[in-house]
């Protein structure tokens, strides 16, 4: 038993691996093929990266964004709900809290106080729009999916008409909102770096939701709803509670991040079209098979090959849209279940057989034994 | 103000029947999936495959008919590479569909940079071809009517045929049946010896040749050359036609065509300038389709609710 979940395990980690080597390799061959002095190219993508501080931290940077939207993923699947809100609560809730922020920076509010209260808009405004999903499929049964696409677009025209008429800066030539009030940024740390503050909100995100996840009766209810539906209802565990809480926290993780990425990469509001930060963070989750904990470690790895392909943009002349390709092709591989699952039954198959096998030996040395008790009985008896 | 005249509201009739033919195909190539029991998602990336494939390999031939083979034949390329994922590797369908819109989205720039140095569009660089446009014979007469109907592109007069092919398809033929019977119940089909994994393949071909034919009215018709994420969210908006429809062929092609509507109303308002919030416009069809959805499942349940009150009597 615990065997076939130690292989399960193992499978997993190595075809998540592979599914990474593979796309990296294709990203390479593709660069190969297309550039005019590929070592260059390459080793720009591999290193590049990696090779100043300021690169450095701006993996850093873009880590955070995918680590919220990632987390937000990881509570949608835990209950199995494909609840895709989290792409458009991001930009929404950029909006929103541009918005608050502008208002409550001419009443003069310290920053201690500020920032807290965007960060809870921010959340808040993740809560109630997940809601709508999350209600409508609990409720009516109408297709999450279909939704919160809906809802998703919705959302980016909402965003585009506050940001038009309600707080549009005239004096600007681009389409982009008054500018943010500096006790609402975030300070950027870290000296060379210039790491934004939002990382230590990312930290505590994370560690909340490990535990909710690991040590919570909630987080133990959650995963038993998603993975075995019937024995939940059997077991008593209220189920459209569990299914509606989990996508509404994910939903206020959603916006929280979308509050940190404005209040720490940007002076205004301008984001005329989704930002994919949601689909990203789907692929972090997927990457790191629903585990919290793994998200991190995922968004910093996506990170960092973004990072790469924008080094390669500007250094050469290769667009950066073929990331989209290898990360197209990361999702399919690892989403996969037959990618690699003939392996992994085989392990489970020869495992099994072994156990068998010695089981077999138990068996019959039982028998053996058993025999020549009775045989040694019977020559008691007859002596 | 402009003048509504009789000339004014043939040109917005004609403008709202071109703005729904990619509707129309997209949603088409959605009712196709729905009936075999799946959520095509990816009619998106489908049809921005198709759009600059028509381009290239028209631009490429100099011939418009090989150039419109050659979009269909990517979008049945596309259809069957997402079977694959979810057939055959057993992928689930809305990561693979969100996989293959990512893919195509960055892929389209990506070859677009390759063959011509251009980022955002390969109007500069490619020769560009058009599908004709059909004037008809005796109705180009009548006053209002004529200037609606005809005049027209060749493909737009297809997506209408396609409503009643595709009908005909579903509704008349043994395989439509089959693919009926497959997305009802997958495991009765199977049991009576249907094969569930090729009609799945079949359903996602059929729909990609549908948005093959939506992907080059975008490139090869409403205009002639391809853009950077030209369809932009008309995959989608067919999808919701689907959805509003549940899966009736007719039904969404009227549906796509009311969206044709809004998106024509939405361009005409923009196009006089002044100060009207034409996103509220844009969210017509997304609104519509939430609508739509929360009504009928609300039917459904009381339906539902009716009959286990009547059992329990």
């Amino acid at each position: 038993m615990n065997k076939t979940r130690r292989i399960e395990t193992t499978v997993e980690l190595v075809r998540i691996l592979v599914a990474i080597g593979i796309a990296y390799l294709i990203a390479l061959i593709i660069l190969y093929a297309i550039s005019d002095d590929p070592i260059f190219i390459i080793r720009q993508f591999v290193l590049g990266p990696l090779s100043s501080q300021r690169r450095i931290g701006s993996i850093i940077n873009l880590a955070i964004p995918f680590t919220f939207t990632g987390l937000c993923f990881c509570f949608m699947y835990a209950v199995n709900k494909f609840n895709l809100s989290g792409e458009g609560i991001f930009m929404f809730s950029g909006c929103i809290v541009t918005l608050t922020s502008i208002y409550l920076g001419k009443s003069g509010l310290p920053p201690v106080i500020m920032i807290p209260t965007l960060l809870i808009m921010g959340a808040l405004t993740g809560f109630v729009i997940s809601l709508i999903p999350a209600y409508l499929d609990a409720k009516l049964n109408a297709n999450i999916v279909v939704v919160s696409l809906m809802l998703n677009s919705i959302l980016v025209f909402l965003s585009i008409w506050i940001l038009k008429y309600g707080m549009r800066d005239p004096s600007i030539g681009s389409l982009g909102s008054l500018p943010i009030p500096e006790t609402a940024r975030f300070a950027s740390i870290f000296g060379k770096f210039k790491i934004q503050a939002g990382i230590f909100i990312a930290i505590i995100a994370v560690i909340v939701v490990a535990i909710i996840f690991y040590k919570m009766v909630f987080g133990y209810k959650m995963r038993v709803v998603g993975s075995n539906p019937s024995f939940a209802k059997a077991s008593g565990i209220n189920m459209l509670g569990t299914i509606i809480l989990a996508q509404l926290i994910g939903g206020s993780l959603a916006g929280i991040g979308g509050a940190c990425e404005i209040l720490g990469n940007y002076d205004r509001f301008k984001w005329s079209a989704s930002t994919q930060h949601g689909f990203d963070g789907l692929m972090v989750a997927v990457l790191a098979r629903r585990n919290p904990i793994l998200v991190p470690i995922t968004s910093l790895l996506l990170a960092y090959i973004r990072i790469g392909a924008d080094v390669v943009n500007s250094k050469g002349d290769i667009p950066i849209e073929f990331i989209t390709v290898i990360q197209g092709i990361v999702i399919l591989l690892v989403a996969a279940e037959e990618f690699m699952g003939g392996f992994k039954k085989r392990l489970i198959y020869k495992a099994a057989k072994d156990d068998l096998k010695s089981d077999k030996e138990i068996v019959v040395q039982e028998i053996l034994a058993d025999d020549e008790s009775k045989t040694e009985a019977r020559k008691e008896s007859m002596e | 103000m402009p003048m509504y005249t009789l000339d004014w509201f043939a040109n917005f009739g004609f403008s709202v029947l071109r703005l729904s033919t990619p509707l129309i195909f997209a949603a088409l190539a959605a009712v196709i999936s729905r009936k075999a029991g799946m959520l095509n998602m990816a009619l998106e990336g489908m049809m921005l495959a198709s759009a600059l494939a028509g381009v290239i390999i028209s631009g490429l031939t100099g011939s418009i008919w090989i150039g419109l083979i050659g979009a269909v034949i990517v979008g049945v390329l596309a259809g069957a590479i997402i079977g694959f994922s979810n057939l055959t590797g057993k992928t689930d369908l809305y990561l693979t569909c969100i996989a293959f819109n990512l893919a195509a989205t960055g892929g389209t720039v990506f070859v677009m940079y390759l063959l011509t140095g251009e980022k955002s569009t390969t109007s500069a660089a490619i020769k560009a071809f058009t599908v004709p446009s059909i004037t008809i014979p005796l109705i180009d007469k009548i006053p209002l009517i004529g200037k609606m109907v005809s005049g027209h592109n060749l493909l737009t007069y297809l997506a209408f045929l396609s409503v009643y092919i595709v009908w005909f398809f579903l509704y008349k033929t043994r395989l439509g049946l089959r693919l009926r019977a497959v997305g009802e119940n997958p495991k009765a089909a199977g049991s009576v010896g249907i094969n569930v994994t090729r009609i799945g393949y079949i359903s996602f071909l059929i729909s990609g040749i549908l948005c093959g034919l939506g992907g080059a009215f975008m490139s090869m018709g409403w205009v002639s050359f391809f853009m950077k994420n030209m369809t932009n969210g008309r995959g989608y908006i067919g999808l919701s036609a689907m959805n509003i429809a549940a899966g009736n062929p007719v039904g969404s092609a009227l549906a796509a065509i009311f969206f044709g509507f809004s998106d024509a109303f939405a361009t005409m308002i923009k196009g006089r300038g002044g100060n009207f919030p034409t996103e509220f416009i844009e969210m017509i069809p997304y609104i519509a389709t939430i609508a739509a959805l929360v009504v009928m499942n609300m039917i459904r349940m009381n339906q539902k609710r009716k009959i286990e009150k009547g059992l329990k009597q």
